[in-house]
């Protein structure tokens, strides 16, 4: 089987994450490999969020907002 | 360098008496050569103590927070950075402060003054223009002054203090700028290199902390590394948490390093730790023109936000 | 007893655009009820079509959607879809409106939102959202992010309904029984005070112009139609190829001023927003493309004058390459080579003729009112000018001829976005005026019972899994994840539900919550932008704070997005709801925050702008301090003698300042300036120089601006060089009577690079001006030398006349700008004639100088009220297209010059805008935040200051004394910048705190 990596992603309550429920209206398909956290604006990502979400294993993190 | 110590004793002394203010914090020499270290004097009388040499390597701007009353602070181009730096974060106050200004062309690495003498014990040290004679039991060396400064020291841009209240010794020569021919070599790495050159030298860590006691930067009353709710990273010397926690100190130090050095001199195991610092230094300079301590009143580069910050994260499809 | 009906305090809205919602969302936040009426399934109007916006070039549906979200739930505003407005009778103050509500045959209350019945739906339909580009079935959802989030069904196109026995297959798919083909029309009848129009434009139809071969050539679109290939929305996902071959680009054309400016047509006004989205348009299809796009827009005149716009403009053809040709088009042909390219034949400013060939063409087509509406308009004695626009009263910026109803976006004459919503709060602003004793009586409020306190209970969750319908369940295992979910620690109960949003789930929730003694609930559904709020309801009703509720996505972000791979979706499922329900372990209820405010305004400058906030802020009960730098009221008013459309600006400003003089609500202060600010929004102390102390709830700034003085074309040495005030002057004294040749300069120092903008109102003003002269002595001549005649809107009129009645005018280039020299009693003019290329010589009896509009010096204010300016020293707005009167921060509003070049008209009607803003604050009691703010842990606080300077809001600061942070929690937005970057995890969030987000972490 093919390496699949392990996301975290860190999306804006705002745009990003009603962007990815978007993705979801339009039923675009993408690899369930990601998880997603909410948090209120892209402002709220504590550098140190990501460093442990790479440490508890993550293969990537994507912010965005 | 005695021209410049006596200088140094003659303005503390004056301060003192004059009651402009009440402590001076300067360096005392030690009982061996290349060995000075900080002190602190609150009589007239003691202002003999004080010394200028080659070892006066520690960064002073450590001593300066939460002081009660008037300070003098003895400080070469990197601790008058820190200080900078300390004052636009407000933990020194400029009002209370007076800085005595020390031109500097670099601090010996007394490692370095070691391997010359393969290991022998170092009795005496003479100025001869610009050389060392590094003299013992039976031996006596001269070396190049360059070939024994310290790694930081050859690069910096500001051996002549950016703010002070007086100056004592003349300006030294401005140098060219720093080219981060060491930062290149990690960079050309790729990301999994990265990760492994870090580990490999991060698996030394044995998280005494003594780099972030040692930075003057580093004053928060609880670090995150200490803190249980959450706990960022675990307690133990794995080499993950190392990693974290020496990324986590180099990430708030962004904006706020003035690449003196204090942190890889405190480091018992060895590791290279400007190695990452002088990265961050770096992104921070290429990315925002950024470089701490060298104006007042400044804030931190992260601290702040133009519309035309770069966004080299930004990926265009 | 007075035979006068009490007044209502509701207001109908007639349209739901970004008008429509701000009138609504302005008005049921200062105390209003609302009935939003609309005619489309959904609410949103054009804004959710566009792809970006400019000058900003922010996504409009993600700008929009936050507006959509608050509108559609706000307690106080009803939103009537499919419905129409058919009668009005009554008064102001108290009318009664007839609405036909259309059959929708989907009951909105019962539909999720699902789209099951979608698949199953066999009829194909051209998706008039997508401009005809795409399909949509018969039962549809009007765009993807709609509210309500609900399908209806087109009656034409259903086969059920035609025929009752033919279909029925969504029926069938539909689980939550909402559909009902045999929905009857419904009228009813509400009672409102006033009615706010803004029922938005039609986009003109491109057909009736033969020559630009729409309709023939595929490759010949419409901008709207652009505007939906570019989003990722859209009919091709955001990938911009051209409809015929699906061939992507290499060159595209745009055609400006189609269906605008156009007298033939009676369309001889500019659509004023058409030059703008050109660029835009053209700049983000240079962004889409992964080579060189060529762009090219054809114009006549690029009108470039709103706020940052020519900025905008400047990028674009500076460092975007956007090419810009001044040109007339002759016609657009298509290739004979099969291709379908197109090719463009137009003439060059010199006359000369190029054919040029193009991959795809776009046509800036102009807005017009709906022929509906117009008629609709008859029918509510509302009159429209000649091109059929509602256009407001002299002066009133939103009124119509029929008291009682105000006008407010497009139909009121073609604008942007900005200053539709502008005009949207004005137009509340002056309903709220006639309406203000009845503020407050038909606004519901919601009671719950008393919270249960769970502090230091032990953790009880309960887990609540829904299919919905087939949605979840058909993708996810939902059985396997709620037996998963039970193992979880703190669960101690989880149930599955077909529809967990289902008003019976709600109470199966509120039952559970009961007999288990639950303290926190998860529900793993849908998406908690859209029910967050509706969940937490059922938490409220059920004696739970708000904030021990946590969602988990897995149907908009899990099983909608991993339909074939039931397996992982099912895994993802379960981490998703291991995550929320680690976190929910963490929650803690977040109580609201409610601080005491003062109810008094101040506004600061006595020019139009301050006079008319002020007015309409004490004529909606307000007292407020007016702070006027100089000796007397009046501002720049009172050297313009002559307004837009002729009005004399002198009797309205005197008229204006005797009405403040004598209002008992209004405190004038003269000849001070504002000295210190403290405090915030609902807590404001103002000194003065005189030292008068003002407290206040609110400020609206209004400090005005001034006449640039040239430095050029001898202004300044020879008295024959005037700008145009002082000419405006001259002209109204009489003094020009006898003058043969006047001259006109446009762009005086704007336009230059130390002020890049354009000053708007002096393209119009000079033109006026010519037209006065030629008035009194039409055997004048008057030359006009411009850069680009900018007379936007229904000033297009004004420029046509000008030239019918022989007005000169004549280009001239940047690099060779007209010449001014001293020759005796007269001055001598020479310009090089832009399609001749020769100098022109003119023996000027006079010179105006359409010099720029400056700001006043607003440095120091902008410090005391922490505030920022733009790069030209206007004040800068929270956001340039959806908050143009308002500042990040609260409770300090801005309108007038201030904010930039305006005309009067335009001024005034921004003034009630910031009225309206300024009420929706002061209609309040107390200050009542969330409480989601951030908190500071004083003992780890080391005072470095960094949380003030990233905190956008300025709801924190470092205390001298104290040395350490303090948040002043009504103005924190709990954005949480400020823990981010607090190095000593000193600050942390209330609602989403670094111990739960870590949790969440730790759970994969």
């Amino acid at each position: 089987m093919e390496w699949e990596p392990k996301l975290i992603a860190f999306l804006c309550n705002w745009c990003s994450y009603a962007g990815a429920d978007l993705a979801g209206v339009g039923r675009i398909q993408y690899p369930p490999n990601i998880r997603v956290i909410r948090i209120p604006c892209s402002g709220r990502i504590n550098p140190l969020f990501i460093m442990s979400a790479i440490k508890n294993g993550a293969d990537g993190v994507l912010t965005s907002g | 360098m005695q021209k410049l110590a006596s200088a140094i004793q003659d303005m503390a002394k004056k301060l003192l008496e004059e009651k402009k203010v009440d402590l001076v914090v300067g360096f005392a020499g030690g009982s061996l050569p290349l060995r000075s270290t900080p002190c602190f004097i609150r009589k007239p009388e003691d202002a003999e103590k004080l010394t200028w040499d080659y070892s006066c390597e520690n960064n002073l701007a450590n001593y300066l927070r939460k002081r009660e009353g008037k300070v003098a602070v003895v400080a070469k181009g990197c601790d008058v950075r820190s200080i900078v730096a300390l004052i636009n974060e407000n933990q020194v106050s400029r009002d209370n402060l007076y800085i005595i200004g020390i031109p500097c062309s670099g601090m010996v690495d007394r490692v370095k003054a070691d391997e010359a003498v393969e290991g022998k014990d170092l009795l005496a040290v003479e100025e001869n223009g610009g050389s060392l004679i590094l003299k013992g039991k039976g031996f006596s060396k001269e070396v190049k002054l360059d070939e024994l400064l310290h790694d930081t020291c050859k690069v910096c841009r500001y051996g002549n203090p950016v703010v002070y209240d007086t100056i004592i010794g003349d300006t030294v020569p401005d140098k060219a700028e720093d080219s981060f021919a060491d930062v290149a070599a990690f960079e050309s790495l790729s990301p999994a290199e990265r990760r492994a050159a870090l580990a490999a030298e991060f698996s030394k860590c044995i998280r005494c902390y003594a780099c972030r006691n040692a930075c003057p930067m580093c004053y928060c009353t609880e670090c995150f590394v200490d803190c249980s709710s959450p706990e960022w990273i675990k307690k133990s010397t794995d080499t993950a948490d190392n990693i974290m926690f020496q990324a986590g100190r180099v990430f708030h130090s962004a904006g706020r390093c003035a690449d003196c050095g204090a942190c890889d001199r405190a480091c018992p195991m060895g590791i290279n730790l400007r190695g990452m610092t002088r990265k961050m230094v770096k992104e921070v300079k290429d990315l925002f023109g950024y470089e701490t301590g060298v104006g007042m009143g400044e804030k931190p580069a992260l601290a702040t936000f133009t519309a035309g910050d770069p966004e080299p994260f930004l990926v265009k499809e | 007893m007075t035979n006068k009906p009490d007044k209502v305090g509701a207001v109908l809205v007639l349209g739901s655009g970004i008008a429509g919602i701000q009138a609504s969302l302005d008005l049921a936040e200062s105390g209003y009820y609302v009935y939003l009426v609309e005619k489309n399934p959904a609410i949103g109007g054009t804004m959710p079509m566009l792809d970006k916006t400019f000058p900003t070039n922010d996504c409009s549906m993600c700008i929009l959607s936050p507006k959509l979200v608050e509108c559609g739930r706000h307690l106080n505003i009803e939103t009537l879809t499919c419905s129409e407005l058919t009668d009005l009778r009554g008064e102001p103050g108290n009318f009664k409106a007839t609405i036909l509500k259309k059959a929708r045959f989907v009951d909105p209350d019962k539909c999720t939102g699902c789209g099951s019945c979608v698949e199953d739906c066999p009829v194909k339909v051209d998706d008039a959202f997508n401009q005809g580009l795409g399909k949509r079935k018969a039962i549809y959802k009007l765009y993807a992010q709609a509210y309500p989030n609900a399908y209806a069904i087109d009656k034409a196109k259903c086969l059920k309904i035609k025929k009752p026995k033919a279909c029925g297959k969504c029926l069938e798919a539909c689980q939550a029984g909402a559909i009902d083909h045999l929905m009857q029309d419904e009228t009813i009848e509400v009672n409102v005070g006033s009615v706010i129009l803004a029922p938005g434009f039609d986009a003109f139809q491109p057909e009736q112009l033969f020559y630009y071969g729409y309709g023939k050539f595929p490759n010949v679109l419409t901008s709207l139609e652009f505007e939906r290939i570019l989003s990722a929305s859209g009919p091709f996902g955001g990938h911009l190829i051209r409809p015929s071959d699906h061939k992507e680009p290499k060159k595209i054309a745009w055609i400006q001023c189609v269906g605008s400016r156009n007298c033939k047509l009676d369309h001889g006004y500019c659509s004023s927003v058409c030059c703008m989205y050109a660029i835009k348009e053209a700049v983000i299809a240079k962004e889409h493309t992964p080579y060189e796009l060529d762009t090219s827009i054809f114009f006549m005149d690029m009108r470039t004058y709103g706020k940052e716009f020519e900025k905008y403009y400047d990028r674009a053809r500076n460092d975007h390459g956007v090419r810009f040709v001044r040109s007339r088009i002759y016609e657009v042909t298509e290739a004979t080579d099969g291709s379908g390219n197109l090719k463009i034949r137009y003439a060059n400013e010199d006359g000369t003729i190029t054919n040029e060939e193009f991959d795809m063409v776009v046509l800036s087509i102009g807005l017009e009112p709906s022929e509906e509406v117009v008629e609709l308009a008859g029918k509510l004695g509302v009159e429209v000018n000649k091109f059929k626009f509602a256009e407001p009263p002299s002066l009133t910026g939103v009124g119509t001829t029929r008291p009682g109803i105000y006008v407010a976006g497009a139909f009121s004459g073609p604008r942007d976005i900005p200053e539709t919503v502008m005009q949207a709060s004005a137009a509340a602003g002056d309903s709220s005026v006639i309406l203000s004793e009845a503020r407050g009586t038909m606004v519901k409020k919601k009671e719950y019972p008393p919270e249960n306190e769970v502090a230091g209970d032990i953790v009880r969750t309960g887990v609540f899994v829904c299919h919905c319908g087939i949605n979840i369940g058909g993708v996810v295992k939902v059985p396997d994840v709620v037996a998963y979910a039970r193992t979880l620690p703190g669960v101690v109960f989880a149930d599955e539900k077909i529809y967990a949003c289902s008003q019976d789930s709600s109470g199966q929730i509120k039952e559970a919550i009961e007999k288990y003694g639950l303290n926190r609930i998860v529900v793993a559904s849908c998406s908690p932008r859209t029910h967050e709020p509706m969940f937490q309801e059922t938490l409220k009703e059920a004696g739970l704070n708000a904030n021990l509720f946590e969602m988990a996505n897995i149907r908009d972000q899990c099983s909608w997005v991993h339909q074939s791979e039931p397996e992982k979706a099912t895994e993802k499922s379960k981490d998703l709801i291991k995550m929320a329900v680690n976190k929910a372990a963490l929650l803690e209820p977040v109580k609201g925050i409610s601080l005491g405010m003062n109810h008094d305004a101040l506004v600061i400058g006595g020019g139009v702008s301050g006079m008319n906030a002020a007015l309409n802020m004490a004529a909606q009960g307000y007292k407020v301090s007016l702070v006027e730098k100089a000796a007397s009221l009046g501002g720049i008013a009172a050297s313009i003698r002559y307004g837009m459309k002729g009005e004399d600006v002198q009797s309205y400003l005197s008229e204006l300042i005797s009405r403040v003089n004598s209002n008992q609500l209004i405190k004038v202060y003269t000849g001070v300036e504002i000295t210190e600010v403290h405090g915030f929004v609902g807590n404001f102390v103002t000194k003065l120089s005189s030292g008068d102390e003002i407290q206040h709830g609110v400020a609206i700034i209004a400090t005005g601006g001034k006449e640039y003085k040239p430095t050029e074309y001898l202004y300044g040495q020879n008295q024959k060089v005037k700008t145009l005030l002082e000419l405006e002057s001259e002209l109204a004294d009489g003094k020009l009577n006898t003058a043969k040749n006047v001259v006109f300069i446009q762009c005086v120092g704007s336009r230059e690079p130390e002020r890049p903008y354009c000053s708007r109102i002096c393209c119009t003003k000079s033109v006026k001006q010519a037209l006065k002269i030629k008035e009194t002595n039409p055997d004048a001549n008057v030359f006009i030398l411009y850069r680009d005649i900018r007379t936007y809107g229904f000033y297009e009129d004004l420029y046509t006349e000008a030239r019918r009645k022989g007005v000169i005018f004549v280009r001239y280039a940047t690099e060779e700008k007209p010449v001014v020299e001293a020759a005796g009693d007269k001055v001598k003019v020479t310009v090089t004639e832009h399609v001749l290329g020769v100098p022109m010589v003119i023996d000027a009896d006079m010179v105006g100088l359409a010099a720029a509009v400056l700001p006043a010096e607003n440095n120091k204010l902008s410090q005391l009220f922490k505030v920022p300016l733009n790069q030209e020293g206007f004040y800068l707005e929270a956001h340039l297209k959806l908050r143009p009167v308002d500042f990040g921060t609260d409770g300090v509003f801005m309108c007038g010059l201030a904010h930039g070049p305006k005309n009067l008209e335009e001024n005034i009607s921004q003034a009630k805008a910031a009225v309206a803003r300024a009420c929706t604050v002061l209609a309040k009691e107390t200050i009542d935040v969330e409480g989601k703010c951030a908190v500071v842990n004083k003992k780890k606080c080391a005072g470095c200051g960094v949380c003030e300077s990233v905190c956008p809001a300025k709801a924190v600061s470092v205390d001298a004394a104290e040395k350490v942070a303090v948040v002043n929690e009504a103005l924190c937005k709990g954005c949480g910048a400020c823990s981010s970057s607090c190095r000593c995890g000193a600050l942390n969030v209330k609602g989403c705190t670094n111990e739960q987000i870590m949790a969440m972490i730790n759970a994969l």
